[in-house]
């Protein structure tokens, strides 16, 4: 599958975004002290701006960008409205923690609300991740792995942004930073186990059971309908080498998930808490993109079949 | 609204049948579609780089040709690809605008381009790479099965069928009502043993294929292979041959 900048950067952003807004959610649940009032006011600020930059650039990708508000309609059927749905009604939610977080962080009401918040962000995100686990006919988006997958990196990129802020906020945060080196870890296992799945597929169909014919009968393209691309070709039978995916996704290993997670160890063991932690979130979105990238170009399309590819 | 709705009891299924014995790969049917619905009151089918380097436009109907078989029992397969208007369509339920929808009445599904917001995610949902973008208008696209002909009152009746049906000069493509057993594509499907394409993934297309028959009378490649010639006079002209290649 071709892999749009837009749709990378949306997925990126709201999964620091979200992610951001989970942590500072359960932060506020389970009791901060007044002193981090600002640091949670501040982090919801970054976290809608993000969300909201973030969901810009998915409108970038539309045809008719004038008719998106008509995206929220299906929400009954098509993940992609209940996406928009859900991101729509996180900002009230996120707003009414924030207020209440203003008022008297220790109340009950900002407990509660900041558990709402949490909800609210991490259901958009797997909105987002259902938006590809639904389509069955690309293998690597239609399995078990792409929806869990989504939310360990949300709240794997938002714990480095979490701690980040910590760190400006209070000089250093061993525990939040722990919390963030386990995340980083799961994250880093998670795409593991999610490369191995998709290596160990079969194709969901052969060209023969595509036109007709008994699925095991040899068949192979003689003439294909045209000569140059055309929007199924761009769009559906994008290729990488395998090559450069192995490279890639060695670089994703490191930049995404292995410098990160060290990172975050340094700063749970309060060494330099500030510079490693800004590191680590500048590593997350450089290697998350690329994450994201692979995620795209690893993908195939049943429908390339038809042009001889394979799938 | 693009929950896929129920057909109500009675209710027609209008689709294609499509023969893949006797389809000679022509394009006649992809080239009067593209006439048609360039021509239609749904707007022009777009072309990008018409006369340049790489030529590319939108099309309903797409035709490509396959070799099956093993070596020396492999035989053509032309194969004529469009929409299915499936029982099952995926495209239809991801669409987050409702622009994507399936009839009731008939079964064909088709997009609403005033309300389509462009945002391709039914393309992908499509294992049969069915529909295709429209740049210029920034919207998605795909056959209607001749809507705008099989319903039209002033056209005589013997015509009012799809285009690809109505140009092909094989007699390839045959349109009806699935959903009746005694229409003449239901009949020829179950005398034909029609299939559905790609059935492991459940879209249950409406669009059948007839497959293409076994040879009746066993046939020998029609070239015999070179035999090396024997005697004297052979000995000459290879002599010769030499003399003259040297």
């Amino acid at each position: 599958m071709k892999p749009a900048a837009s749709i990378l950067l949306l997925t990126t952003l709201t999964g620091f975004a979200y992610g951001l807004l989970a942590w500072l959610g359960l932060y506020v649940a389970t009791g901060t002290p007044a002193a981090a009032r600002l640091m949670v006011l501040s982090g919801v600020g970054v976290g809608l701006v993000l969300a909201t930059l973030g969901l810009m650039a998915s409108a970038l990708h539309l045809g008719r960008k004038e008719r998106a508000w008509r995206a929220f309609s299906q929400w009954r059927s098509s993940w992609l409205s209940r996406e928009g749905v859900a991101a729509v009604l996180t900002y009230p939610i996120v707003l009414g923690f924030a207020w209440s977080e203003l008022r008297d962080p220790a109340a009950g009401l900002a407990r509660v609300l900041g558990v709402a918040a949490a909800l609210a962000s991490l259901g958009t995100v797997y909105c987002t991740s259902m938006i590809y686990a639904s389509l069955k006919p690309i293998r690597q988006w239609h399995n078990p792995h792409t929806a869990p997958d989504y939310l360990i990196y949300a709240l794997f990129s938002g714990g480095t942004l979490f701690v980040l802020l910590h760190a400006l906020a209070f000089g250093t945060g061993a525990a939040a930073a722990a919390l963030s080196a386990l995340a980083a870890l799961c994250a880093l296992i998670a795409k593991r186990i999610y490369w191995r799945h998709i290596d160990m597929q079969t194709p969901l169909a052969t060209l023969a059971s595509a036109i007709g014919l008994p699925k095991d009968t040899p068949a192979r393209p003689l003439d294909a309908p045209h000569f140059t691309e055309n929007f199924i070709l761009r769009e559906m039978g994008f290729q990488i080498a395998r090559r450069h995916a192995a490279k890639l996704r060695r670089i994703t290993l490191g930049l995404a998930f292995a410098l990160p997670l060290s990172l975050s160890v340094l700063a749970a063991f309060e060494l330099v808490p500030l510079a490693s932690s800004t590191l680590a979130v500048l590593c997350a979105a450089l290697g998350l993109l690329t994450e994201r990238w692979l995620f795209f170009a690893e993908a195939t399309h049943v429908s390339a079949l038809y042009y001889g590819r394979r799938i | 609204m693009t929950q896929v709705p129920t057909p109500a009891p009675g209710a027609r299924k209008l689709g294609l049948v499509i023969d893949l014995d006797t389809c000679v790969g022509c394009h006649a049917c992809a080239v009067n579609c593209k006439e048609w619905n360039t021509g239609g009151e749904a707007g022009i089918l777009p072309d990008y780089d018409k006369y340049g380097e790489q030529p590319d436009g939108v099309w309903f109907n797409r035709i490509h040709s396959y070799e099956s078989g093993t070596d020396g029992h492999s035989r053509t397969v032309n194969f004529p690809r469009s929409c299915l208007h499936c029982e099952n369509p995926l495209c239809v339920t991801v669409c987050p605008t409702g622009a994507s929808f399936k009839r009731a009445e008939d079964g064909i599904v088709l997009i609403d381009t005033d309300i389509c917001i462009g945002c391709k995610l039914c393309s992908w949902a499509c294992p049969y790479g069915a529909r295709e973008f429209d740049e210029d208008n920034g919207v998605m696209r795909k056959c209607t099965l001749c809507i705008d002909r099989i319903y039209d009152e002033s056209r005589p009746a013997a015509e009012r069928e799809p285009a690809c049906v109505s140009t092909c000069p094989a007699k390839a493509r045959h349109f009806g009502d699935l959903a009746d057993p005694q229409s003449k594509v239901s009949r020829l499907v179950e005398e034909r043993g029609g299939v559905d394409l790609l059935p492991e993934l459940g879209y249950r297309p409406t669009n059948k294929y007839l497959p293409p028959r076994q040879a009746q009378i066993p046939t020998t490649p029609r070239e015999a292979p070179a035999r090396p010639a024997q005697g004297i006079g052979a000995a000459l002209l290879q002599l010769l041959d030499k003399a003259l290649s040297r």
